[in-house]
Formats: C-alpha cells, sequence, structure tokens
C-alpha cells in the first residue's frame, strides 16, 4: 500500500492541499471543460455514458494531482532540559593570583560540568559570544547583558540549569543596580532578567591576599605648547595609606621621583609639570615600583608621548646699532603676529660716554648679556645678530664662555643668523671665537674686511630652490624678481662658506677661494640651523619695490622664508613622519604618514621611504613604501607590545633626509582598574533569585543547582505527497487509455 | 629733485653741549666700562655705503616750506656723539613725489604759513613711504600751534590717512623716552605742551613739533645759534636738541622702548624665562 502511496500513511495524518486555491479552481473548471467538449462529439447515447464512465474518474484524478493533496502529522520526542554556562572572559580572569592565573580553574569546572549533561557554553565580556574563552583579555564585562541574552535566546525552552563561572567583577549595570538596591534595602526580582532555569553563580578566584599596585591612568591631554608648562597626572591605586614612589624618566634616565600617600580608597595622584624645550614628539615613562606578588604586573609602568607644538616662534634680535636695517626688520618681526619678539639695541656704546649727557637724562637699561645667553637663551627659537659686536659688551672673561653658550645653542637645534655691517663677521672679531664653529662662511681674513663697491646680488642654483630665497613659485620667476631687486651698499667679505654650506645669494664679481664672494649661505649645524647674511641694506628690498607701488612682498618673503627655514620645525622638514596618534593602546590601529618634500619643498611622488618601527623590546618592523601623487605614504600596524616606540625613516630624493618620531603604546585596561573578586555581588544576586538561584563559593560543580524536571521537545513533523503516489498516475492512465479505446470501438472519431 | 647740503657748522667746537657726566648704565656696568675703556672704546658702526647712514630728507613743496640744512646737520652731529647710530650729517631737499624719497626713510617738512595743496601722486606716494616705514616731522617754524601751517597739516593728514586723525601723544609714548627722558617737546619756542602725531597700530610715523624745533637748531655760518631760544634760553635749545635726537631714536627703533621697559621688568624679576607671556608685554 505505501508502494502506490509514494511511502508511509503518517499517523493522524491530516490531509490538506498544497496547491494555491486560484490554481485548484482553474483545473476544476478545465477538467469540467474538457469533459463537456469530449461528451458533445460524440454521437450515440450509449457510448456518451461508456465514456462519461472512463474520462469524468480520469479528469477527477488529474484535477487532485494539481490540488497536491498531502497528509501530514506532527510529533515530538522530549530530552533531558540543557545547562548553559556563562564563562566570563574579561582581562581580570587573568590575574594571577598565587602565581598562576585566576581562571586557570575554569577548564577543570567545564570538564566537571559536562558530566552533567549536554552543554552549552559561552563567553562573556561586553557581549555574549558561544564557546569557551580562548583568552581572558576581555575589557569589560557585563552579567546583566548576559543573563538577558540567556533569557532571550532559551525563551520558551526550560533550562536544566545557568551555571555562571566568575569573579564578580561585573563592570555592567546590573551590579551597579544591585549594589544601590542593597544599600536601599529595595532587592527585588524585579532587578534581574526572567531566566528560563535555575542560576548558579560559581565564584572564581580569591577574594583576599591579592596586591596590585598601580598606574591607572595618566592624563595629558596629548600635546604641549614648547616652552609652556604642562602637567602629566599620574593616578595611583594600592593598597590604602601605602606611600608609593612615583618616577618620571626620558629615555630610561631618571626625571623626578615623587611620594604619594594614598589615600582610604586606596588611590592618589602623582603631578610632573614639564617644561618642553624642543618641539616635536617626546616619549616619557612613569612607573611605580613592581614587587614580587604585584597581581598585574603590566599596569605598573606607563608610557606617555607629548606632541610639543610652538605656538609662537620667540625670537631674540640684538643690534650693534640703530639703523634702518634693524628698524625693517623689527617692524617685519613685531607684525608678525606668530612671533614673540625680544630686542635689544645698544643705542649707547662705550664709545659714545664722551658726548656727556648726565645719566638722569638718558633713558637707558643695562644690556643684560649675561642673562640673554646664558639662562634665557633655550627660550629663543632663533637669535638674530644684527650688526652687533660683542667685545665691548661682554665682560673679557666671561665673553668665551657666552659665545660658547650660543654655539652651543645652535648645535643643540636652534636658529642662528648674523647679519652684516662694520660690527660683524670678521668685522665683529668673531674669527676664532665658538661663534665661527657654527657660522656657515669662513672668517679670518687678512686685510679688507668689508667692500663698499654698490653691487646687485646674484641668485645661485641652490638659491633658486631654497625656501629661504624661493620668493616665487618657480625658479626662473624667483630669479626675475632677485634680478629686479635694486643695488645694495656693499658687503662684509670671508673666506667662503664652509663645508656643508649652501650659498643662496652671491656677489656678481668678487671671489673668495676662486668661487663667487657668499652673500647669503646657510648651513645645517648639528641639531640646528643657521645663516650668514652679509649685507646691511636688506630693507632696500622692501623700500624700492613700494617706491614702484607693488608693497613689499619680496622682502617679506624672503624674511618670512628665512625664519621659517631657521626655526626648523620637525614637521616642516623635508621628510616627515607623523603617527596618527601619540598614545595608543596594545592591539589598537596605528597609522604611520610619511610625508616627502622635494628640494623646493612641494610633494616629492615616487620617493622610496625606508625605516623601520622599534619597538621597546627591540623587535623592529622594517618600512619600505613608495610615496603617492601627494608625496606621502602610509603604513598601518597593530603594536603587540607595550611601551615607547620609536620610528626611523629615511627617504627623499637622494635618501639623505631623516626624520624620527615616538608614540606610546599602552596596556591600560578599566578592566583592571579592580581586581579583588566580589563575592558579596555574586550572593547577593543569588539571593535575588531565591530559590531558583545559588551562589557557590568554593566553585565546585557538585553544588550546581539544576531543575531535573526540566525536559526540552524536540517536534517531528511527517507528510506524504498523494500527487506524487505511483496508484494514482496509474490509475489516471487506465481509465483515460481505457475511455479512448471504448470510444474508437463504439464508433466515435 | 633733490640736493644734498653738505654739513655745516657742526662739531665739538661748534656745539657746546658736551659734559662730563657719564652715561646710563647701572653702576656695576659703568665702572666696568671705565676699567676697561682704554682697551674696548668700541669702533663706531659704520654702514657700508652713505646712502645707509642715518641722515634726513627735507621736503619741499612748491611754496609754503623752508630748509634749515644746518639745524639738521647739527643735530644729526650730535646724534652720533650720543648715540651708536652712524649717520651721515647731511639733509637732502626732495619733493614729496620723487622717488628718491625711499633711499632716505626719516623726512622732515618745515613750514610757516599754508601749504599748497599736494598732487594725487605726492598724496599716494607719501601714503606709501609712511605705511612701510618711513617717517614724517611736520616742523612749524611759526613756533605756534594754532597757526596755518598746523592747519595745512592736519589737513593733509586726513588726506594722507582719513581714519587715523593727529591726535596729542600720551605722556608714556615712547618717543618721549626714546633716548633721553623728556619733559616736554620744546623748540624755538615752548608755547605747545605736547607733540601731536598719526598712529598706525603700534607705531607713530608723523608726528607734528608745534614749537619750531629746527628754529632752535639752526645755527648761522658762524657756528652761533641763528634764533634766541624763548622763554627758556640755552636751558631750552638743550631740551629741543633731546627731542630732536630722541625723533630720530625713534623713527629707527619705534615701540622699543615701550617694549623694553617691560622686557626690563620681566628681567627684574626673573621672569623672562617664564614663556607664555602676554603678547603686549613683548618688545
Amino acid at each position: 500500500m505505501s508502494w502506490w502511496l509514494g511511502g508511509p500513511v503518517p499517523a493522524d495524518g491530516a490531509l490538506h492541499f498544497g496547491a494555491p486555491t486560484a490554481l485548484l479552481a482553474v483545473a476544476a473548471g478545465l477538467a469540467v471543460l474538457s469533459l463537456v467538449l469530449m461528451l458533445a462529439a460524440v454521437r450515440s447515447g450509449r457510448a456518451r455514458w461508456v465514456e462519461l464512465a472512463f474520462f469524468a474518474p480520469a479528469a477527477l484524478l488529474l484535477a487532485l494531482a494539481v490540488a497536491d493533496p498531502r497528509l501530514s502529522s506532527e510529533s515530538g520526542v522530549e530530552d533531558a532540559g540543557r545547562i548553559v554556562v556563562l564563562v566570563d572572559g574579561s582581562a581580570s580572569m587573568a590575574v594571577e593570583e598565587g602565581g598562576e592565573p585566576r581562571a586557570k580553574a575554569v577548564d577543570a569546572q567545564l570538564a566537571a560540568l559536562s558530566s552533567l549533561g549536554p552543554l552549552e557554553v559561552y563567553t562573556f565580556d561586553e557581549d555574549l559570544q558561544p564557546g569557551a574563552p580562548a583568552a581572558y583579555a576581555g575589557h569589560a564585562s557585563d552579567l546583566g547583558v548576559a543573563l538577558s541574552a540567556v533569557a532571550d535566546r532559551y525563551l520558551g525552552e526550560p533550562l536544566r540549569g545557568v551555571v555562571v563561572l566568575t569573579d564578580g567583577i561585573d563592570r555592567g549595570a546590573l551590579r551597579r543596580a544591585v549594589s544601590e538596591a542593597a544599600a536601599e534595602g529595595r532587592l527585588s526580582p524585579a532587578l534581574v532578567p526572567a531566566l528560563p532555569g535555575p542560576l548558579s553563580l560559581l565564584a572564581v578566584g580569591t577574594p583576599r591576599g591579592l596586591r596590585d599596585l598601580a598606574i591607572e591612568e595618566v592624563v595629558s591631554g596629548g600635546f604641549a605648547f614648547l616652552r609652556t608648562p604642562v602637567s602629566l597626572r599620574a593616578r595611583i591605586r594600592g593598597a590604602p595609606g601605602e606611600a608609593v614612589p612615583v618616577s618620571l624618566a626620558e629615555g630610561g634616565r631618571l626625571v623626578e621621583e615623587q611620594s604619594v600617600t594614598l589615600g582610604e580608597d586606596g588611590r592618589g595622584e602623582a603631578v610632573f609639570t614639564l617644561v618642553p624645550r624642543e618641539v616635536g614628539r617626546f616619549a616619557w615613562e612613569l612607573s611605580v615600583p613592581l614587587s614580587d606578588d604585584d597581581a598585574v604586573p603590566g599596569n605598573n609602568t606607563h608610557p606617555v608621548v607629548l606632541r610639543v607644538v610652538r605656538d609662537r616662534t620667540r625670537v631674540l634680535q640684538v643690534s650693534g646699532s640703530p639703523s634702518t636695517d634693524q628698524k625693517f626688520l623689527r617692524l617685519l618681526l613685531k607684525e608678525d603676529q606668530s612671533i614673540d619678539l625680544v630686542s635689544f639695541f645698544i643705542l649707547r656704546s662705550p664709545g659714545d660716554v664722551r658726548a656727556g649727557w648726565r645719566g638722569s637724562e638718558l633713558s637707558l637699561i643695562e644690556f643684560p648679556y649675561e642673562r640673554l645667553f646664558t639662562d634665557d637663551l633655550s627660550s629663543f627659537d632663533l637669535v638674530i645678530l644684527q650688526n652687533f659686536n660683542y667685545g665691548p659688551y661682554f665682560d673679557s672673561f666671561a665673553a668665551e664662555g657666552l659665545l660658547q653658550n650660543i654655539a652651543e645653542y645652535v648645535e643643540k637645534g636652534g636658529g642662528l643668523i648674523m647679519v652684516g655691517g662694520s660690527l660683524s663677521f670678521d668685522m665683529g672679531e668673531y674669527a676664532g671665537t665658538p661663534i665661527a664653529r657654527v657660522l656657515p662662511v669662513r672668517l679670518g681674513l687678512e686685510g679688507a674686511k668689508a667692500d663698499e663697491t654698490r653691487f646687485r646680488p646674484h641668485l645661485s642654483a641652490a638659491g633658486k630652490a631654497h625656501p629661504m630665497t624661493r620668493l616665487a613659485g618657480n625658479p626662473d620667476e624667483t630669479e626675475a624678481i632677485w634680478s629686479g631687486l635694486p643695488e645694495l651698499d656693499g658687503l662684509n667679505l670671508s673666506l667662503g662658506p664652509t663645508e656643508g654650506a649652501a650659498v643662496l645669494l652671491e656677489h656678481p664679481l668678487l671671489k673668495a677661494g676662486g668661487a663667487p664672494m657668499p652673500v647669503l649661505t646657510v648651513a645645517e649645524v648639528g641639531e640646528g640651523r643657521s645663516a650668514a647674511l652679509m649685507v646691511d641694506a636688506s630693507w632696500r628690498w622692501a623700500f624700492s619695490e613700494v617706491a614702484q607701488g607693488r608693497g613689499n612682498q619680496a622682502y617679506l618673503r624672503f624674511w618670512k622664508g628665512a625664519m621659517r627655514w631657521l626655526v626648523a620645525d620637525p614637521e616642516d622638514r623635508r621628510v616627515v613622519v607623523v603617527p596618527s596618534r601619540e598614545n595608543a593602546l596594545v592591539g589598537e590601529e596605528l597609522r604611520l604618514t610619511i610625508r616627502v618634500r622635494d628640494a623646493s619643498y612641494g610633494p616629492q611622488a615616487e620617493a622610496r621611504v625606508e625605516g623601520r618601527v622599534v619597538a621597546p623590546s627591540g623587535a623592529e618592523l622594517p618600512i619600505d613604501l613608495l610615496t603617492n601623487a601627494a608625496g606621502e605614504a602610509t603604513l598601518t600596524l597593530r603594536p603587540t607590545e607595550q611601551g615607547a616606540h620609536r620610528v626611523e625613516v629615511r627617504g627623499g630624493p637622494l635618501a639623505a633626509e631623516r626624520a624620527e618620531t615616538v608614540f606610546a603604546v599602552s596596556a591600560r585596561d578599566p578592566e583592571l582598574s579592580e581586581i579583588t573578586p566580589d563575592h558579596a555581588y555574586l550572593r547577593t544576586l543569588a539571593a535575588i533569585y531565591g530559590d531558583r538561584g545559588r551562589f557557590v563559593e568554593d566553585g565546585s560543580v557538585g553544588d550546581v543547582l539544576l531543575d531535573e524536571g526540566a525536559v526540552r521537545r524536540s517536534p517531528q513533523r511527517a507528510e506524504l505527497r498523494l500527487a506524487k503516489a505511483p496508484g494514482l498516475g496509474l490509475a489516471f492512465g487506465l481509465l483515460f487509455g481505457l475511455g479512448l479505446l471504448l470510444r474508437r470501438r463504439l464508433g466515435a472519431a | 629733485m633733490h640736493s644734498r647740503h653738505s654739513p655745516r657748522g657742526c662739531g665739538p667746537a661748534a656745539g657746546g653741549l658736551l659734559g662730563s657726566a657719564l652715561g646710563p648704565l647701572s653702576r656695576r656696568s659703568a665702572l666696568g666700562l671705565l676699567a676697561t675703556a682704554p682697551f674696548l672704546l668700541a669702533r663706531r658702526a659704520e654702514a657700508f655705503g652713505a646712502s645707509s647712514l642715518q641722515d634726513i630728507a627735507e621736503l619741499q613743496l612748491s611754496r609754503g616750506t623752508l630748509s634749515r640744512p644746518a639745524a639738521w646737520a647739527r643735530l644729526l652731529y650730535e646724534l652720533m656723539e650720543a648715540t651708536s647710530v652712524e649717520a651721515n650729517p647731511s639733509s637732502v631737499l626732495i619733493s614729496p613725489e620723487d622717488p628718491q624719497l625711499f633711499e632716505h626713510p626719516f623726512a622732515v617738512l618745515i613750514g610757516e604759513g599754508a601749504l599748497p595743496p599736494q598732487s594725487a601722486a605726492a598724496i599716494e606716494q607719501l601714503r606709501r613711504y609712511l605705511s612701510y616705514g618711513g617717517f614724517l616731522v611736520f616742523d612749524d617754524a611759526s613756533g605756534s600751534p594754532d597757526s596755518a601751517f598746523a592747519k595745512s597739516v592736519r589737513s593733509l593728514c586726513s588726506t594722507l590717512f582719513p581714519t587715523r586723525p593727529m591726535a596729542p601723544l600720551p605722556g608714556d609714548h615712547s618717543v618721549f623716552r626714546a633716548f633721553f627722558l623728556l619733559d616736554a617737546p620744546v623748540g624755538r619756542t615752548a608755547r605747545s605742551s605736547v607733540l601731536e602725531g598719526v598712529t598706525i597700530g603700534p607705531i607713530t610715523p608723523i608726528m607734528y613739533v608745534a614749537n619750531d624745533l629746527s628754529g632752535a637748531l639752526d645755527r648761522g655760518p658762524d657756528g652761533r645759534p641763528k634764533h634766541a631760544a624763548v622763554p627758556g634760553g640755552e636751558d631750552q635749545r638743550r631740551e629741543a636738541l633731546k627731542l630732536g635726537i630722541n625723533l630720530l631714536m625713534y623713527a629707527l627703533t619705534s615701540n622699543y622702548k615701550h617694549d623694553q621697559a617691560h622686557v626690563a621688568e620681566l628681567l627684574r624679576e626673573g621672569k623672562l624665562l617664564d614663556l607664555r607671556l602676554p603678547s603686549a608685554v613683548r618688545p
């Protein structure tokens, strides 16, 4: 029988049709129509009835097949209810207790639980994921979210039990709500999610005997202004009342140490004040002592990087004699809002004392050269010595030391320009002094030290591209502007440029060592830069253009370009590397953008950039990139080590330009701001669930609360499609065939 | 049109203003200078080329202006004697329309009556000259602040800088302490107790002296003063010389003195290294 019907007939099966109602109506209509048409073609009344006896059932069977009749029945099987296990995957579960991670017992607990029946295991921290934790690294655990997810996921299915393995350090809303309600005496089941099974809270960890001295956070703001005090606030956590030495180090060198006595809550703050002296990115490290029993060794140090920016350029202008040249430069510097100018002009030299004015008539102050060129010198970005000779003013015993200070200031990153005049260069008797060491021209002339013939300086090949003398967008235009500027009145002579210096403007006729006599020369000296402008009439570049109604753009561009180049911000160099952020977390994505500029400081495309990222352990990540059309190349990385990382790149057309930066990576994790297991919370939570909740302090699996009456029903469905039954097809064929045969025999055509 | 006057009637013999008092520095520095003076009497600054030396351009109009080259030669000589400024003790006569005006960043215009209207080209050139670093002193030879010359000057200034009216300069203006401490801006006369000027931003490129400054400094071929200084006599003439030197020094240093006073205060208080100072106190 089963063969005739195409399968076994379901017990208690119910008949229903699978075809749409419209299709059923069409099929029935076609069956009736075909019968009427066939009967209309039959001539004898006997034959009509014989054919009707065969064709009518055949048509009915066809209509039935189109209607897709089905016999179906539903039944179910019942299994024991499942046990759902939630394992806390947050970082606090990895805290060391007795030399081992707190979560070490979890694997054994899971194995023991599996002997109780089938388990559905999930990991929870901020979210709920299937499976046991691969690592205990979650940044926050939220038990309330996890329980709600279980309630939703198993809605309608009674569970045999819900088992939670946790240290109770729940950073979600449930713990706060329970804590507040407990304090106010209003604990109720409304506070917690209704679960489909009894809840067992298995405690992990020991709530006593833990020690964790930590730098929880360092607040810096991420950037600071040059020479402006900035505070680093280190938030310390440890034992209440503990006196903690907090150290600040830079490059492994101890900068300062403070002792902080922690309050009753075990927290305190150390505030370090720094005055950055250089522009760029700089790394510091704060640390507290690490003891053998420290539960979280990784949070005893905290690196921090500050980006130091220049809010204004600080310029010291010292002039040996008020002059029109000095006046024009001062006006330019004063009008520039980005410049802080400190000027000192020698209004009266020792040679003028014979003029015989009473001191009380004069409005003069002492020239504070000792202060300026000792303590205060490092506060300036640029020093301009404009027609200034030190001899008459510097104490003869101190002069060497003060000039040495200026030279070291340049070598350590300062900017210096000496502007010409009868008190400058060899005429100012700088030959043989430490200043001569950092000037870009060689001093020590015998004989004439100046030439007073008028001349118009020539722009050198290097000068056409250099940002200091580039007055227009392209070299030809720049050269045209320079050739249109007026003649100057003469210049200081020199023995020529020093090695490595670049002559930007040169005398059209005079020679020094066979090469054109330098008029404007620049050099990089150590970390700093220096320039020598051997004339005292650059003001004419301003006034001559004004006379022609053109403003003073050439003069402005020259001096602004000069200051920008001399100050040499790290991000104004030809190769620059910039991290997307100064302080990142372990594993966070970080981008390093490397910008390369050509000789004219435009974007350098297709430039090879090589270098490395050096992690605190010494591990290196190589950099080998090509710049795009914008002159930029980007490296994306996810640092895995905590600490200051150093980046070194080299690039540009000659691969001669270098750039460095640093970024800090910390493992700061709010989850670890609390490491002591909170068993009281778990106990309270279990109490809220009443007889459907249990707190198991020792984590014993044998005490898990189970509902043995919980069953899981598995639905089963059986269906027989009669349209596919072989018997139906055979019956249709038999009836239709006999009908045709009789019709032929009885004479129907 | 311009012509240069050669120096006349200047030098110590003609001056009579030299004294024996020491200069401005503190006792410590002054002693230091005295002790080493024979060895370090500094070589004076000498600009390359005469055109870079400080001189004075006398603006000459078609009528109404005076020329007193001996006064300016005298003033420049005293400037060199008293200060470290290197000057060419001479003046040039020049028209306000002459492009050569831009070779001489310090200009004076002396008059005692009404001035003729100026051409648009002259006005435009003067405006550029004063806006980009030039300095102009109007010296009223009438010695009266209510003169026809004074009215012409006010009119000319309102044409040059319509939104910057000429006004009395405050007592703490840098010009009153650019080199000397000045109590009153006297010249041949002392009728006006104020200096007036046109101030643009932090600097004052135009000043008006009502008390005939050049009259007090002017000398005849014999080197003697041409005009009596009234009512103060030679003491007043000495004060006029100080005013002249302060005007030249202000033209070269603008508000340097104003800034330097603050810097000196910061130095005394040891605050120069405290870095984020308000920009207002910076030189």
